[in-house]
């Protein structure tokens, strides 16, 4: 992907990933310090790091090591608070930080880091593009600092003196769900079959691993819902995030398409290492289509950027990467355009079809819809479930809707309405 | 089908006539049944069987088997007419009634493969898992006769979809509960009510993410069922037995604070466990030991108990089982009951858990796998339980017991690598006793080892220079000329005894070595001489001779040290001519100190762990004898416990207390080397734990600061690499006293005073601390020194001595175990961060310890951070550490960080030692052996790797006395820890063999389903070859077989009689 690449913006991250050991010598070179992110930081602090348990299975075993953890973990907040009583460390660390503060100083510019020249130098550049050989004070964590990392600069010297930690692309941070959507399983008509497939492959992996450890089996990647439009999929996806407690990305396949070339995939690569981070989590991606199409020759180079995205994401669903808790949900009303490459088993393990519902499910779905309404007394629903038209859930809450709101406008003075008497004639 | 529908008239005829017409079940019920039918058409009848072809002797037989003394149902289910099946029992026929031997109409229409009958049946109730009276159910004759169909038509989908499920259960359900909640109903009737509620239980099908339907439906009636069982009529057991299992199964789904599961269970038909699925054993099990724990012996819950255990282990739920028998507190139980299928599997998982229960429950469970083994006869595995249990009687029976000539070989190496050795008799009846004998004292270890050595090409001796590398060093720096020559020299004799230790050549000492020696200084001499003792390790016939020449030097130094170096040959091995004794003895009251020096220290080398009470005779006169210096009589009886490691010797013990209690000794205790007292008290109750508590209040009465000292002493070498919690608790709150300058010169003031800062006082310090203190101040006279004035950091005297050493023994205590090791990494941070100065001194040596040989890249990385410290102390035993750490790796970034060390620190003398020493230790024995305590799959702790790693981190608390002072010597008590890490294949007639292996790093496979792999990231060698830490090794082909399941040190192949070469 080499071509346009002079179209980025300037001082956009080089993430080659890759850290670089910059001192060198003649003969034999000193043990690298260790720079930048270890490849595998899952988590806290590796020193913070709790050792992992074996087996996963639920028995005593796992129990007595699980305590033997918690024993140590007792006595050094014992430990901590004796010590802290004794001597507080509290004047102390207030007294290194003004310290640090000094040394820093104020105001702080912010830079970004293009090279690490070796311990203590490196080559910086400021908001305006000019580049600095620069000292690297003792006090930054060297653990963090990598080229193309945000850091903070002394205003006159440029020397760095901090690193800024978050550097998620502020379009996956968007994706992040804060706030759990209010539609819970309860809420959902009928589809009990596709509720409890999706708990099974989504939610039963993240919260009972050890059942596929007992099994010896890896739980599955993903799952894609599809059918015809209005059953219920995205809806689904949402309770699915109203329930549970691990970290909920959405993203619309539509998101993923971007103006320069490299950014889709790019983007695809963030929200995953984004996904991983936050582990467990669940990506879904709603309409799956708008990038997941068959592949063909093209000639067009938007098209050509958008297979590349896909084929990122294949590479991230089933690549070479193990991805640890993540787990996927593909939504789609077409799936048979979808590339076979991205549902084959093993990136995409579940396929849930979402059919229309049948007089039973459309039942509760009039009755869910119905609920926080009066009805008249001759209100008779059944007549309605027993219609013989196709009706998807959207379409019955469509119906309800609308004509709730012929009474409110036939009525003169919506407002003072109190009870809203829904009769429907068709 | 005319004939069917003309019988459904008769039928319907006849249930008119008789309307309980399926209550014929009295003998031979279906024959009256089928007179009745004869009655209306005798004909029809034989037409219908003659049509469905059941005249052969077969099929008679079964008619025999399984519908004699049946009922009507089971007659038309055994022919096949399945309409009229379906009619009868819509006219509330039983499907549960039984002929005479048990079968239920389903079995009758199984075994006569009438598919579609099964299908009927099971629409109403039928229950695939009942039994008949063979404890066969329909499934397992369906199994027996090889039926596809019938097989399928039991166990498919009675359904179309989910909601018809529901539906039926709606409709069918209620009914039911009804019927058996109604007290008019007679007693058969409800019965049978109560039985198809049962088997609708039982085929029951449901995802893991939700309830049963079945249960789900019945939850509403839980409690109407239960006030219904306490009020039935106690005439009908068997309604109330079945009635009770629903109970049982119902209350999985409530919260059942009462184990109402379980209490039902036991008074319900104690049918098979399986029934109602493994979600019910789990829950059984988990109220068992609640209830068992409230009870005395209840035979019946033992036998429920019994049933789950036999059901767990069929079924590869080896954990459930184990845990279950683990809580009731009778484990040993188990051995009944497993099999050859699961005993591996069983015998892993207890060994793994026993490093985290308590005691004594650890030792039951190490019995209990030890009897598996035995009862499978795996030798090598039962005497390495043996060997961790410590239990000599065992080993010997067990060594004994051993058929097969070549296992027991298998297990001489195995003995010889812990150290131990069984002394055969006569009576004993080995005809090979002597080969035996050879291989337990270890005779072939030098032959066996440069083996390896000329394998790996690696004989070739190496200079001081060859680890140095000092010309890769910055040329600005190495110009500089080594300031303190003497001590380089010193340091060299080191580092040359380390790294070619026991290759036998090296290119100072045996080649020239008094030019080498007379380089040295006073004990430089004789520590120069000992490591010729390192190179020649293990070689007592070749080394001795070579050595023997520097005991007619004129030089006393060289001559001591020609002394130690008879003792570190012998190290760890043994010899019917006991060299040692012979060559040493003569020293041991010789004038000279230093003489008596070599020779003690000698001596405990040769014989640690030897338990030789004649050595210990020939050391006690030592202690006595007025010449001697207290170091010497410290050494000495450092060396006597050594000899006697871990046996609780109490004459020993008594011989050590009164040296401390002694008056003439009162000031010495003061000086650097009475800390080696305080350890020979402690190496002899070496992992003893409980045995140690005699022995506390016998030091109580020794002079305060150093009573403190050797208690904390003795509390780390009982419960050495027990991973005992409470210990290391207790240790934590001693360091987290806080000794403040106003305290110390209160103490020197008066010595009631010494009660603690009130501060520290509520930090409920630990209780042995403040028995000994309290103790302490009852003893006057404690004041001699009232007016000495400043301690020396690192000496006993020092306030925070016992707490520099309540680190080491954290490490002591947990390196046992991984988890609380690894934990342990966590508290050394804290204590490096709020410690006082003299924990951060010793917490470098305490995370050595944690991880000997074993150059971890946290643990390094933290101790390269030290090595810069400002206290010189801390970075010079942070050198030693990472020494330590990485010894016998030839770890390249440890190495490398060393000479940026040596570069660093070129200017300081004492600084550039410690770095070299490190240099040495790294590439001990040019990276082939090992100082870690733990061998064979790191279960087995040697003692005397313990006491040698243990005195030297000890010194180290006191370097600037000792390691950097003239006490270097303290240093060969490494020698006991030194152990080659290889591999070697034997073949049947002990011949070394080349196989391929694969050796890779250890995965920890327990609990894990099928069959995990058990190293990972594994490469292919040929034998001999080197194993890392944490390093596991398998056979790459199937040619042999080892005899050893741990691939570890001298390994007995055999040829695979299986094996075909393709």
């Amino acid at each position: 992907m080499g071509q346009g690449q002079s179209g980025l913006p300037p001082g956009r991250r080089d993430r080659d990933g890759k850290k670089k050991e910059a001192k060198k010598r003649k003969i034999e070179p000193p043990i690298p310090t260790r720079v930048g992110k270890k490849k595998k930081s899952r988590g806290p602090e590796s020193t913070n790091k709790l050792p992992q348990v074996t087996p996963h299975t639920r028995c005593r075993l796992r129990m007595l090591k699980l305590e033997r953890i918690k024993d140590f973990l007792l006595m050094e907040q014992e430990f901590i608070q004796n010590q802290e009583r004794l001597k507080p460390q509290e004047e102390k660390n207030q007294e290194e930080r003004s310290k640090v503060d000094d040394l820093r100083g104020s105001p702080m510019a912010v830079g970004t880091l293009e090279e690490i020249i070796d311990d203590n130098h490196a080559i910086v550049s400021n908001s305006v593009g000019s580049e600095y050989y620069v000292n690297m004070l003792s006090f930054v964590d060297k653990d963090l600092i990598e080229p193309g990392c945000t850091v903070l600069l002394n205003n006159k010297l440029h020397a760095v003196v901090g690193v800024l930690m978050d550097d998620t692309d502020p379009m996956v941070s968007v994706m992040k769900l804060e706030k759990a959507p209010s539609e819970s399983y309860a809420d959902i008509g009928g589809l009990d079959t596709q509720i409890q497939e999706i708990k099974e492959s989504v939610e039963l992996p993240l919260t009972h691993p050890e059942y596929y450890e007992e099994m010896g089996i890896k739980p599955p990647k993903g799952v894609i819902l599809y059918g015809a439009p209005g059953t219920g999929k995205t809806l689904l996806a949402k309770a699915v995030a109203n329930q549970t407690s691990a970290t909920f990305l959405r993203v619309c396949g539509s998101e993923l398409i971007q103006k320069y070339l490299g950014e889709g995939p790019k983007l695809v690569r963030e929200l995953f290492r984004v996904a991983e981070e936050h582990s467990p989590s669940i990506v879904f991606i709603d309409e799956i289509d708008a990038i997941g199409t068959k592949r063909y020759e093209s000639h067009s180079g938007g098209e050509r950027e958008i297979q590349r995205t896909m084929l990122e994401l294949l590479n991230q669903l089933d690549g070479f990467d193990s991805r640890g808790d993540v787990k996927v949900i593909m939504a789609t009303n077409r799936i048979e355009t979808l590339d076979p490459a991205l549902i084959r088993p093993g990136r995409i393990d579940r396929k849930i079809e979402f059919p229309l519902p049948n007089e039973k499910t459309k039942r509760r779905i009039f009755q869910i819809h119905t609920s926080k309404m009066t009805l008249a007394d001759d209100v008779d629903l059944e007549e309605y479930i027993m219609a013989k038209d196709d009706l998807s859930g959207a379409d019955i809450k469509v119906r309800i809707d609308y004509y709730s709101h012929l009474i409110i406008t036939s009525y003169e003075e919506p407002m003072i309405i109190r009870v809203c008497i829904l009769t429907i004639r068709l | 089908m005319a004939d069917t529908d003309k019988l459904n008239q008769l039928l319907l005829k006849l249930v008119e006539r008789q309307p309980k017409l399926f209550d014929i079940s009295t003998t031979d019920g279906s024959r009256v049944a089928q007179s009745y039918l004869a009655e209306f058409d005798g004909n029809l009848i034989k037409k219908i069987l003659i049509d469905r072809q059941l005249t052969t002797n077969k099929e008679e037989q079964n008619y025999v088997n399984f519908v004699d003394g049946g009922t009507l149902l089971h007659f038309l289910s055994f022919v096949g007419c399945a309409d009229s099946c379906e009619f009868l029992l819509k006219q509330n026929a039983f499907p549960h009634a039984t002929s005479k031997n048990g079968n239920s109409p389903l079995h009758a229409a199984v075994s006569n493969n009438q598919t579609e009958v099964i299908r009927v049946l099971r629409y109403h109730h039928a229950d695939v898992y009942a039994e008949n009276e063979f404890g066969k159910t329909s499934l397992t004759i369906a199994n027996e006769n090889g039926d596809d169909e019938a097989k399928e038509a039991l166990l498919s989908v009675r359904f179309s979809s989910e909601e018809v499920e529901t539906e039926f259960l709606q409709e069918k359900l209620p009914p039911l509960v009804e019927k058996v909640l109604s007290t008019k109903i007679d007693a058969s009737e409800q019965e049978h009510c109560l039985m198809c509620l049962r088997a609708e239980i039982r085929v029951a099908t449901s995802s893991m993410t939700s309830v049963p339907k079945p249960l789900k439906m019945l939850r509403e009636f839980y409690q109407q069922l239960k006030d219904s069982y306490e009020s039935m009529d106690t005439a009908r057991t068997k309604s109330k037995k079945l009635l009770a299992d629903i109970i049982s199964v119902i209350a999985m789904t409530v919260d059942d604070q009462e184990r109402v599961c379980l209490s039902y269970r036991l008074l319900g038909s104690q049918e098979s466990v399986s029934s109602f699925g493994h979600p019910y054993i789990r829950r059984l099990c988990y109220q068992i030991p609640q209830e068992w724990s409230n009870d005395k012996p209840d035979d019946q819950l033992y036998q429920l108990v019994v049933d789950i255990v036999q059901y767990c282990l069929e079924h590869n739920a080896e954990a459930e089982a184990c845990d279950l028998l683990m809580e009731m507190d009778c484990i040993n139980e188990i051995v009944k009951y497993v099999t050859e299928s699961i005993y591996e599997r069983v015998c892993l998982y207890l060994t793994s858990c026993v490093k985290y229960v308590p005691e004594p429950e650890d030792s039951t469970i190490l019995k209990t796998s030890l009897q598996i083994y035995q009862k499978f006869h795996q030798y090598p595995h039962a005497l390495r339980l043996a060997l961790i249990l410590n239990d000599s009687d065992e080993i010997r029976r067990i060594f004994l017991e051993c058929p097969d000539k070549l296992v027991q070989k298998q297990l001489a190496f195995m003995l010889g690598r812990q150290q131990v050795y069984l002394y055969l008799e006569e009576e004993d009846d080995c005809p090979d006793a002597d080969d035996l004998h050879e291989i337990m004292a270890n005779a072939h270890l030098n032959t066996n080892f440069l083996n390896l050595a000329r394998e790996l090409d690696i004989m070739e001796p190496k200079v001081p220079e060859d680890i140095y590398k000092t010309h890769l060093e910055h040329s600005r720096f190495s110009t500089a000329q080594p300031v303190d020559s003497a001590r380089a020299n010193l340091a060299s004799s080191f580092v040359n005894g380390f790294v070619n230790c026991s290759f036998g050549v090296d290119k100072l000492l045996t080649e020239e070595g008094n030019k080498w020696l007379y380089k040295n200084k006073s004990f430089g001499m004789l520590s120069a001489t000992a490591s010729l003792g390192l190179v020649l390790l293990w070689d007592v016939e070749g080394g001795l001779t070579q050595i023997d020449k520097f005991l007619y030097s004129g030089e006393d130094y060289i001559k001591a040290g020609a002394l130690l170096a008879c003792g570190i040959v012998n190290s760890g091995v043994k010899n019917e001519c006991d060299p040692a004794v012979a060559l040493l003895s003569d020293y041991v009251l010789h004038e000279s100190n230093t003489m008596r020096l070599g020779a003690v220290i000698g001596l405990g080398l040769a014989y640690g762990g030897s338990n030789r009470n004649d050595v210990l005779e020939m050391l006690s006169p030592v202690f006595s004898d007025p010449n001697s210096s207290f170091e010497v009589i410290c050494l000495a009886a450092l060396s006597s416990a050594m000899i006697v490691i871990g046996t609780c010797h109490s004459d020993l013990a008594d011989t050590i207390i009164s040296i401390m209690m002694n008056p003439d000794h009162e000031s010495d205790l003061s000086t650097t080397h009475s800390r080696y007292l305080a350890l020979a008290l402690g190496l002899l109750y070496l992992g003893k734990q409980d045995a140690v508590d005699v022995c506390y209040a016998a030091i109580a009465v020794v002079p305060k600061p150093f009573c403190a000292f050797a208690s904390v002493l003795l509390d780390i070498c009982a419960y050495a690499g027990t991973g005992n919690v409470l210990k290391i608790q207790s240790l934590l709150h001693l360091c987290s006293e806080y000794y403040g300058e106003d305290k110390e010169s209160e103490e020197k003031g008066e010595a009631t005073s010494a009660t603690k800062k009130p501060a520290a006082e509520d930090t409920e310090a630990a209780s042995g601390a403040t028995a000994t203190e309290k103790t302490g101040k009852g003893e006057k006279g404690k004041d001699d020194k009232g007016g000495k004035k400043v301690v020396e950091p690192g000496s006993v005297d020092e306030p925070g001595a016992h707490q520099a050493l309540a680190v080491l023994g954290i490490a002591i205590i947990a390196m046992g175990e991984d988890i609380g090791a690894e934990m342990a990494l966590r508290t050394f941070n804290h204590l490096l961060r709020y410690g006082e100065p003299v924990i951060r001194r010793s917490v470098p040596l305490a995370l050595a310890l944690i991880s000997t040989s074993n150059p971890e890249l946290t643990i390094l990385d933290t101790l390269s951070k030290f090595s810069h410290d400002s206290d010189s102390t801390v970075a010079r035993n942070a050198v030693f550490a990472m020494g330590l750490l990485g010894s016998g790796t030839n770890n390249a970034r440890l190495a490398g960080l060393l000479r940026n060390l040596a570069q660093f620190y070129h200017k300081d003398p004492l600084d550039l030692f410690m770095v070299r020493l490190a240099q040495g230790l790294t590439h001990l024995g040019k990276g082939t052996l090992t100082l870690n305590p733990f061998h064979s799959d790191r279960g087995l702790m040697t003692l005397v790797s313990i006491a040698g790693l243990l005195t030297v981190t000890i010194a180290m608390l006191d370097s600037s006395n000792s390691i950097l002072g003239t006490g270097h010597y303290m240093l060969y008590y490494l020698t006991p820890a030194i152990q080659p890490r290889m591999l070697v294949t034997f073949g049947e007639a002990l011949q070394p063999i080349s196989v391929s292996v694969r050796v890779g790093q250890a995965v920890d496979v327990v609990g894990q389903a099928g069959k995990p792999k058990s190293i990972t990231g594994f490469q292919t060698h040929t034998t001999p070859v080197l194993l890392a830490h944490g390093e596991r090794a398998e056979l790459a082909s199937e040619e042999y077989v080892s005899l050893t399941p741990i691939m570890e040190g001298f390994v007995i192949l055999k040829k695979n009689p299986a094996y075909i070469e393709d």
